[in-house]
């Protein structure tokens, strides 16, 4: 069987319930929960850095476990082509190991926001989105201080030809984001981050009016894995 | 409260010698009334307690119900009242972290947190201060330890702009055979984990145990700090020791820190102890006294078979948690701390942690009155104004601008979500059908009119919000929050709530499984803030997918009024906001007309005749409506002539009235008869009052119409008007 490993930091706090939603649905993969000092790189299929608050969001949020040593096997695997999802605190932590490019600042509203919103994918490739045609909408709830995504124009100019990108709809940009800009992935796609939630955009916990936006995506990397990415 | 010379006198004779300064502290933080209920618990001895369900009842740090064949809840509920008037931030993110970790000593997970604030009123910058910084603090606590906060209750007075009161309450769940809580034996070793134990929050429960001073800075030192990546790990490796059965007990460092922990367990287990103070981690040089009385925050107690000591301490070590094996329980009875090998305390642990239960004189006061006043002539008011003045009100808008801030979704198993329902909905497991329902409420202007009455209003108020989920509610634990119960016209306020939340509570047939009490939440001019008694039920959910929302999901429903209204506007939302007047009788409480009407309403989700459900409480039908109709963006017609009622002389008396056990319920036109049966069955008074619309408009008749909004404006004014006071 394929082995996903999900990576718990000190702090971590969605660790569990990616774990559960595999199981929930279905998914024929093994999941595993990893604490970052027993992580090896070489090991797994597939990583999945989760949401919560890594030492506490002191300095930055993501900033330390960006600079931890379990990251540079992360780093290494991902010049091997390992596929690597970072959600919330993951994507902070992703972006923050420069990983993927951009920056996450706090929310313009200065507050932490816990709220539904939806999202538009653009430029579907890798691993994460296969089953995602291009111009999907998937929703997802959001639940973040520091989400407000930034990135200069060069850059950005870059990333909107080349990358896969999740955005607000419009309206439903919950943090000031520039370019309503929720999501970004390496060129290839094998890394992805995103500050939405998947794991708990699936089946009953979806509000009524919204669509279960995170089933796409899990089931995505089962079925790549499983075809053998 | 320093002890008094009585107390002094009495430790003299259980000592038969001068107590040492160590001993004194112990013995203050350890009889205070945060810590020992002196003066609660005759009184506390009222509430029923006992039922099939009640696993652990009152006692311990926390209870546990049966919600399903071997699965517990484990709930409970405190104040961090006083800390919170002091350093607001703070002071509600300790009182997250100290709820939690009350959890934590069964072996239970924490699944959700609910908050419930009784706040000044926001038009006053200090009030404005406290409740921002309540709001951060739980937001940054909550959020940072992974459990969810889901729900709660908010309420905003000019009585609780310089005390507010702070109620947390956290909800675990734990399989039956995994609860902690076997007898500690002589031989276990004590082992304190969690922050080093510094200078703050020195005998803190001392402090919230008498009245706020005048200048409130001169508290600071007692007000402890939150950590909540600490909190984080001790969630994670307590876990992790209650999966692999390592520790025979735990314990919360809470109130009185190191000597309660010590003192209540050995008292309960006829036990002993032998601690060496300079063994624990300190962040600081402290003095003995000082190690005993601290309440440095994160810190948890874990009794421990030797054998099992090198397992753990891997635990421990693996989460970068500090932690001391400061000493072991003894057969003796006798607490006795060494520091640096000088005996600094020897006392029988019976003695310290249980203190003389004291009689206090009650005595109604004349204010009490205001709850008897009639209220005769009302000037005539536009009903739609009035409408709009109600949903306007902050104890009724929309509170998006709090839970937002709150992470409600993290654990992936809330189903109704903040703002949806009248009690959120959490599934057990991924995958898993069954459910709890949580919430809580208080209302502390219907306490203060009459505060046994009050009371019973708050248990039925929580009842009805269970039911209108569709879960059936198992169990209660309450907070009362009091004046000084020195003064016999504030302990009168005390009393008459104990006695109405034991009366509606054995009526309703739910257990009262634990609970706090909080005194002396007086103003810096000796004003008792509003006495307020809040309650906490869990319901159970046989199948979280067919729980009911609030919002009215279509238009050409019918509008189900369920149960009868009576004229009782005393004590109304509307009253104080269209009248300006806080006086009249309360709603009276009816016990046998709850459970009637709720067997109606659980039958109707049951079988999926229920498109959506709302209570009928603050506001009265006018704001339940409203709620429907701007939730679901469906328009309504309500003929008031045909809601039942009797004895109402005048329209805003139907549509403002806060009579109790009363739920709109919005059904398909096709299922009004199977209704009709159901209710005539079950003897429910009920009637098709109304319909939803195909249009964006909220309507009430009584022979023309007597009140027409547009949806628009009840959606700003609903959704907007929290916010905007916060801006």
């Amino acid at each position: 069987m394929v082995r996903v490993a999900v990576i718990k930091f000190p702090g971590t706090n969605c660790d569990e319930d990616i774990v559960r939603v595999f199981r929930e649905l279905d998914l024929g993969v093994g999941v595993e929960n990893i604490w970052y000092k027993d992580f090896r790189g070489a090991s797994w299929d597939a990583v999945i850095i989760p949401g919560g608050f890594s030492y506490g969001d002191w300095l930055r949020a993501g900033a330390i476990a960006a600079r931890t040593k379990v990251m540079e096997e992360v780093r290494e695997g991902v010049a091997r082509g390992l596929p690597v999802l970072g959600i919330c605190n993951g994507f902070q932590i992703l972006v923050e190991a420069e990983l993927l490019p951009g920056a996450l600042l706090p929310n313009e509203s200065g507050r932490f926001t816990c709220r539904w919103i939806r999202t538009v994918v653009e430029r579907p490739r890798g691993p994460w989105l296969t089953l995602v045609p291009e111009g999907s909408k998937l929703d997802m709830p959001v639940a973040h201080a520091e989400g407000r995504y930034y990135v200069d124009e060069v850059t950005y100019s870059c990333i909107s030809s080349r990358c896969p990108l999740l955005r607000y709809e419009r309206g439903w940009n919950p943090n000031g984001s520039a370019y309503d800009i929720a999501g970004v992935g390496s060129e290839d796609g094998s890394v992805l981050g995103l500050m939405p939630h998947p794991e708990r955009a699936v089946g009953v916990l979806t509000p009524r009016g919204f669509n279960p936006g995170g089933e796409a995506i899990l089931r995505s990397i089962a079925i790549s894995l499983r075809r053998g990415w | 409260m320093p002890l008094t010379p009585e107390e002094v006198e009495e430790i003299r004779k259980v000592l038969g010698r001068e107590p040492t300064p160590e001993e004194l502290a112990m013995f203050e933080a350890q009889w205070s009334e945060h810590c020992s209920y002196k003066s609660s618990r005759l009184l506390l001895k009222l509430l029923p307690t006992g039922g099939s369900r009640v696993l652990v009842g009152p006692g311990r740090d926390a209870p546990a119900v049966e919600v399903f064949p071997g699965l517990a809840v484990v709930f409970k509920i405190e104040s961090h009242n006083h800390p919170s008037a002091v350093d607001p931030y703070n002071g509600a993110a300790t009182g997250i972290g100290g709820i939690v970790r009350d959890i934590l000593t069964l072996g239970a997970k924490p699944v959700a947190l609910l908050d419930l604030l009784y706040l000044g009123e926001l038009s006053d910058p200090h009030a404005s201060w406290i409740a921002r910084g309540v709001v951060k603090g739980i937001s940054d606590y909550g959020n940072r330890i992974g459990v969810p906060t889901i729900a709660g209750d908010t309420w905003f007075d000019s009585f609780f702009n310089r005390q507010p009161l702070v109620n947390v309450a956290c909800v675990g769940l734990a399989r039956v055979e995994d609860l902690v809580g076997e007898s500690p034996r002589p031989g276990d070793l004590i082992v304190i984990v969690g922050n080093p134990t510094g200078r703050d929050g020195l005998l803190g429960s001392s402090f919230a145990s008498k009245p706020l001073g005048e200048d409130v800075d001169t508290d600071i030192g007692a007000v402890q700090v939150a950590d909540p990546l600490t909190e984080k790990l001790l969630i994670d490796s307590l876990a992790e020791l209650v999966r692999r059965k390592l520790v025979r007990y735990i314990k919360d460092l809470g109130g009185g820190g190191l000597t309660t922990a010590v003192s209540e367990v050995a008292a309960e287990f006829n036990l002993g102890a032998e601690l060496d103070l300079e063994r624990l981690h300190l962040r600081s040089v402290l003095s003995p006294l000082e190690i005993l009385v601290s309440e440095s925050q994160e810190r948890m107690m874990v009794v421990v078979e030797p054998e099992k000591l090198p397992e753990v301490v891997k635990v421990f070590e693996k989460y970068d948690l500090q932690y001391s094996v400061i000493g072991i329980f003894k057969g003796s009875g006798r607490i006795v701390a060494r520091y640096r090998g000088r005996i600094v305390v020897d006392i029988p642990s019976k003695e310290l942690a249980k203190p003389r239960a004291i009689r206090r004189v009650s005595k109604p006061p004349a204010e009490a009155l205001r709850g008897l006043t009639p209220i005769l002539e009302l000037p005539e008011v536009s009903i739609a104004e009035s409408v709009l003045k109600v949903l306007s009100s902050p104890n009724i808008s929309s509170r998006r601008w709090i839970y937002e801030q709150y992470d409600h979704e993290v654990g992936a198993r809330t189903v109704v979500k903040p703002g949806h329902a009248d009690a959120a909905v959490l599934r057990l497991d991924a995958g898993d059908r069954r459910g709890i329902a949580v919430k809580g409420d208080a209302n502390p202007r219907y306490t203060y009119l009459d505060p046994f009455n009050g009371a019973a209003n708050s248990v039925a108020e929580c009842f009805r919000n269970l039911v209108a989920v569709g879960a059936t509610p198992v169990a209660i634990v309450d907070e009362l929050n009091a004046g000084n119960p020195e003064k016999p016209e504030q302990f009168w306020y005390f009393e008459m709530m104990l006695k109405g939340l034991a009366w509606m509570a054995g009526e309703l047939g739910l257990p009262v499984v634990g609970g706090k009490v909080s005194f002396y939440n007086e103003d810096h001019l000796g004003r008792q803030v509003k006495p307020t008694t809040t309650i906490v039920e869990v319901g159970v959910v046989e199948d979280v997918s067919r729980v009911a929302t609030m919002d009215f999901k279509e238009g050409g429903s019918a509008v189900v009024i369920v149960g009868t209204t009576f004229p009782e506007i005393g004590g109304s939302e509307y009253l104080y906001r269209v009248h300006g007047l806080e006086v009249g009788e309360i709603p009276r409480p009816r016990p046998s007309s709850e459970l009637r009407n709720s067997s109606l309403v659980l039958e109707l989700i049951r079988k999926g005749l229920a498109l959506s459900v709302h209570d009928v409480g603050l506001g009265g039908l006018g704001a339940a409506l409203a709620e429907m109709a701007v939730l679901g963006g469906v328009g309504v017609e309500v003929d008031l002539e045909k809601v039942p009622c009797r004895g109402c002389l005048r329209v805003d008396e139907l549509v403002f009235s806060e009579t109790q056990a009363r739920y709109v319920v919005e059904v398909k036109a096709s299922s009004v008869d199977e209704v009709l049966r159901l209710a005539r069955q079950l003897g429910v008074e009920v009637a098709v009052a109304g319909r939803t619309l195909g249009s964006g408009v909220y309507r009430l008749k009584f022979g023309g119409t007597v009140a027409e909004l547009p949806l628009d404006a009840l959606r700003t004014t609903y959704l907007e008007s929290l916010e905007s006071s916060f801006r």
